[in-house]
């Protein structure tokens, strides 16, 4: 990227005498500048001063104490402002950018504004001024693309023509006077813009980085020209003929004919040829076509000024960021989409060539695990899970005349299921792509219930705002950050040292522990079996009352503590034990150890984002209207049944609107993995990917096909978004 | 299903029912530990010497010795050195991205915002629709175009003619916090607009009319009434903003690809955490030192932020 700077100073330079008087000029304006500069510094200072005495002088009732308090610490800011801006480099070129951009674009923004406040009542004033301002802004253009001799003469000459046509054209009601000033005008401007035209404007050429001069004088061909005006002429009458005639057709065959010869005089003809004369007549001819066109339009009466003045203000306060958006979203995209079909530098066609390496590339793309789904114990133990889940709803849904029936405990069960059936699907599929799919469904899917589930958990809790306030908090923190602080945490150190990350030190400990055989290993022992034994009790009387859902739940939550007491009297944690029957400690390497290593990572984005998913269902859950709560329980319902049956019905949509969010969020993460791994041993995602292939590599049109396909990937959310919007706008 | 009643049900016993009713705060405070942990891990290490990092683990620190062990010189070292200037410049860079980033796209989103909702004029809904539509692109769709525009003009090639034209001059932007201004400024526009658009258009309507019957104009309406009464969602948007752009890293290191010396603290940190073997002591004062800022936003305006949340997504 960088390489094109060097090429530009290399052949940025051009032997023009311009130049030499530019780069005068342009000292000149560096001393024009220093002075602004300061004057900018003082004016913040001052300006936080005064705002500082009259926020404080205004608060309240008007003693002395206050009015002095009030100047005292408006001079201290200020001074405190004025130091910081002359001292502290950064902040005065930031403080200087952020003044002088709010003060030129309000200054922009309200002059448009007074200017289409005048049409209603001052009409002439506000003609004279967009005549004077369009033949700036045109001369300007010629100007600044060295199009014209004499630019400043012109420019100013120019001016003053149109704000006189305009002033004119804004007060003479007369038909044939407003003609002869609208031709007289138009062709005076085109003579000032044409008979001093150079044969040249400037052109940045793109690939080599150097200027090139375009010639532009036209060489006409009367014939032609004629030619073009007629036709010109006769396509406005055909048309005005099949539109219904609505006006009189003097405008339409003007126009036509306006057009015809601006065709004639500067598309057709070859470019860069042709004589001053040549210029002229073109010029003139164009300027007299159009200022006959506006001379032939009446002044408007009240209600049309009314009408201008109403929609040029939308536009007035749409234009800014429409602007934009379409410089740095819009566009951009058409490019990318563009470039994505090219090669490395975007210089030759390809084809589908980018796209094709993507999908043929075996670490991007590649299918070759699958057979090994079916072995894993993750795809056994999920498909065992979700078979408990469906068939206990199966039965219990045919006893109460469904054909399936999901309650928590067996909905839970099946999720669960469905989870680890997934994550054994996406531990064996490899490459960036799936692995990026995997972060979408697992963050997606344990961020929002994680985070439904402390919403539902906090709700009316003692302390409920301290605790949400800290789960909250990751918000805050960057993905960075929050990638150092997990790095800390999986932190894996030499097993002959002490660990100091919290999960291998747990992990090591529970070694230790199941090794030990002494009272702790016991008492864990016996601690899990207690609560499994517990578990099952409540299970069987839920079961017996009726409660065959709960009762599931609980028998299965029961599984895993059996299972722990079953591998710590086996040996279970951070050790090995080696040939030679020593046994050591050993540590996970979680961000080194493939494939689960995706999952460890995930893991940090599920820590920053649950706060997010909790807040917006805490506020869901508080807005389900109290009624339908009371008459929940008034109707015999059970906690767990209001939930599942009132409240998640209640909250449909947030969660859509929870999920769809993650998912463009998810699909795009990129810092986390970049810090942690830089997509390194089997994690990275289509983002870092791109980045990688885009800017250390440099291969734009891979980086782009990249883009396109994580595009590809969320444009589904953005047809719901605009479906949501759309609903909502009605 | 209908046997159980609400006072606890019949066939779990009372003592077995109130201990599962107790599970759900122990579980929730359970979690609330688990998720404090890692911050609270990493403050405790940046205040311990490179040796007791190395040594033990943070908790160590309710049993060792406090004099030999804890010390400000991580803080100190980290702030004062570095090949780019210390940590101190970075965090200043921050600032310097994160603000006006923030400011530029409030009155850009204020004014469309306005126009939206109460402005009258041809193809509104849909043209609304459009630009809130472009809220799902990903960032990664306008980076290579944009940087090449940053760093060598917009140009187009007239078909036909084989000429190149300049649209936009190469003012060398990239490498400059301007570029990453101008790239958060687009990318935050479609949600400001939508965020505003949704309050500004709630206000009520006799407001208005009773003010277009005053003789005011959309400029007076919108400065009068529209920017004081809509300070609360300003506010939240722009506390929203700040901590996106304070935290951003991809388009910062993006855009200011080489010129690491106008690196924002995120970046300082992740390069920082590229050489993790030898500067590990130094990260965890680094790591927090980048996000004390935006916690102490967070924790002093959570309401606010909270209030942007919520109107971006449950009123959608």
């Amino acid at each position: 990227m960088r390489g094109r700077k060097g090429d530009r100073s290399r052949n940025g330079h051009f032997r023009d005498a311009d130049e030499l008087d530019g780069r005068r000029r342009a000292r000149r304006m560096i001393g024009v500048l220093a002075v602004l500069n300061f004057a900018i510094n003082i004016l913040m200072g001052s300006g936080v001063a005064a705002a500082a005495a009259v926020l404080i002088y205004r608060g309240g009732s008007t003693s002395t104490v206050r009015r002095a308090a009030a100047v005292s610490s408006g001079i201290v800011l200020g001074a405190l402002t004025l130091w910081g801006v002359f001292t502290v480099e950064k902040l005065e070129t930031t403080a200087r950018g952020v003044v002088i951009s709010i003060l030129a674009s309000a200054l922009i923004f309200i002059l448009a504004n007074k200017l289409f406040d005048l049409p209603p009542s001052r009409w002439s004033l506000f003609t004279t001024l967009i005549g004077a301002g369009f033949a700036l802004l045109v001369f300007a253009l010629l100007w600044g693309n060295r199009a014209i001799d004499d630019p400043v003469l012109r420019t100013m000459v120019a001016t003053l023509v149109g704000a006189v046509a305009g002033y004119l054209l804004g007060t003479v009601q007369h038909r044939w006077g407003r003609l002869v000033i609208g031709v007289g005008a138009g062709g005076l401007l085109g003579a000032l813009a044409t008979s001093g035209m150079r044969s040249v404007i400037l052109v940045f050429e793109l690939e080599q980085g150097a200027f090139e001069l375009w010639p532009i004088l036209p060489r006409l061909n009367y014939g032609v020209l004629a030619g073009a005006t007629v036709g010109g002429a006769v396509i406005g009458l055909l048309l005005w003929q099949f539109r219904g005639r609505r006006n009189p057709p003097v405008r339409a065959l003007l126009l036509g004919a306006t057009l015809g010869f601006l065709v004639g005089g500067w598309l057709l003809p070859d470019l860069g040829t042709g004589t001053k004369a040549n210029a002229l007549v073109a010029g003139i001819g164009a300027g007299i076509g159009l200022g006959a066109l506006l001379a032939l339009k009446p002044i408007p009466d009240g209600s049309k000024r009314g009408r201008i003045e109403g929609s040029s203000r939308a536009y007035i306060f749409l234009i800014p960021a429409l602007g934009f958006i379409a410089t740095t979203l819009i566009i951009p995209t058409l490019r990318t989409l563009f470039l994505s079909f090219r090669d490395t530098r975007g210089q030759e066609y390809v084809g589908f060539l980018n796209y094709g390496d993507i999908f043929s590339s075996p670490n991007i793309f590649n299918l070759d695990g699958w057979t090994g789904i079916f072995g894993s114990k993750l795809f056994i133990v999920g498909a065992l899970l979700l078979l408990i889940g469906v068939v206990v709803s199966i039965v219990v849904g045919r006893r109460s005349g469904y054909t399936i029936r999901f309650s928590p405990g067996t909905g839970g069960v099946s999720a669960i299921g469905v989870v680890l059936v997934a994550f054994a699907v996406f531990a064996a599929l490899r490459g960036t792509i799936f692995n990026n799919l995997w972060w979408v469904f697992t963050v997606t899917v344990l961020s929002s219930s994680a985070g439904l589930a402390i919403a539902v958990l906090a709700d009316r809790a003692r302390w409920e705002s301290l605790a949400k306030s800290l789960i909250f908090m990751p918000m805050a923190i960057s993905f960075v950050g929050a990638g150092v602080i997990w790095r800390f945490m999986y932190l894996a150190r030499d097993v002959s040292k002490p660990q100091t990350g919290v999960l291998n030190t747990v992990w090591v400990g529970i070694g230790n522990l199941s090794l030990s055989r002494g009272i702790g290993f016991f008492v864990a022992i016996i601690l899990c079996l207690g609560l499994a034994i517990l578990l099952g009790v409540l299970a069987v009387r839920a079961w017996r009352t009726g409660e065959r859902t709960i009762g599931v739940g609980a028998a299965v939550s029961a599984l895993p503590l059996i299972w722990f007491a079953y591998a710590l009297w086996h040996g279970v944690g951070g050790f090995e034990v080696r040939e030679n029957g020593d046994i050591v400690a050993s540590t996970i390497q979680f961000v080194q150890k493939a494939p689960y290593n995706n999952m460890w990572l995930m893991l940090v984005l599920i820590w920053i984002q649950t706060g997010f998913t909790m807040v917006i269902f805490s506020a869901a859950i508080k807005a389900v209207p109290g009624d339908l709560l009371e008459a929940a329980r008034v109707d015999g319902a059970s906690e767990s049944q209001t939930f599942w049956r009132v409240i998640i019905p209640q909250i449909y949509p947030t969660i859509g609107v929870v999920t769809t969010t993650l998912i463009v969020l998810v699909m795009k993460v990129f810092d986390i993995v970049k810090v942690m791994t830089n997509g390194n041993f089997g994690t990275q995602v289509i983002a870092n990917e791109m980045w990688q292939r885009a800017f250390t590599e440099l291969n734009f049109g891979l980086g782009s096909a990249l883009a396109v396909v994580l595009f590809i990937a969320v444009l589904p959310i953005l047809f719901m978004n605009i479906r949501r919007i759309q609903k909502a706008a009605v | 299903m209908t046997m159980l009643s609400s006072s606890g049900g019949p066939g779990l016993g009372k003592r077995t029912y109130s201990l599962l009713r107790s599970i759900p705060t122990w579980v929730l405070w359970l979690l609330v530990v688990l998720w404090t942990i890692p911050s609270l891990g990493l403050f405790i290490n940046s205040f311990r010497t490179r040796n007791a990092q190395r040594a033990s683990g943070w908790w160590y620190v309710l049993v060792e010795d406090f004099s030999e062990n804890l010390t400000l010189d991580n803080y100190v070292d980290i702030l004062a050195s570095g090949s780019q200037g210390g940590l101190w410049r970075a965090l200043l860079n921050s600032l310097a991205i994160a603000l006006p980033a923030t400011v530029i796209p409030i009155a850009f989103a204020a004014f469309a915002a306005y126009a939206f909702a109460w402005i009258d004029f041809k193809g509104r809904e849909w043209l609304f629709i459009a630009t809130v539509s472009l809220l799902a692109i990903p960032a990664q769709m306008s980076l290579i175009p944009l940087l090449q525009l940053y760093s060598g003009g917009g140009h187009i090639t007239l078909p036909f003619l084989e000429k190149t034209l300049t649209l936009f001059p190469d003012l060398d932007l990239a490498g400059r916090h301007v570029s990453v201004w101008l790239t958060h400024t687009g990318f935050a526009l479609p949600f400001a607009i939508f965020l505003l658009h949704n309050y500004i258009s709630g206000l009520p309507k006799d407001i208005f009319e009773s003010a277009v019957i005053d003789g005011a104009d959309h400029f007076k309406i919108f400065w009068r009434l529209v920017v004081p009464l809509s300070v609360p969602v300003l506010a939240a948007f722009a506390i929203f903003q700040f901590l996106w752009t304070y935290n951003d890293y991809l388009i910062a290191v993006t855009m200011l690809g080489g010129a690491g010396q106008n690196f924002p603290a995120t970046a300082r940190i992740a390069a920082l955490s590229g050489e993790f073997g030898q500067a590990e002591h130094l990260l965890t004062a680094g790591a927090f030192l980048s996000t004390l800022l935006p916690i102490i936003v967070f924790f002093a305006l959570q309401r606010f932020f909270v209030t942007g949340i919520l109107a971006g997504s449950v009123k959608g």
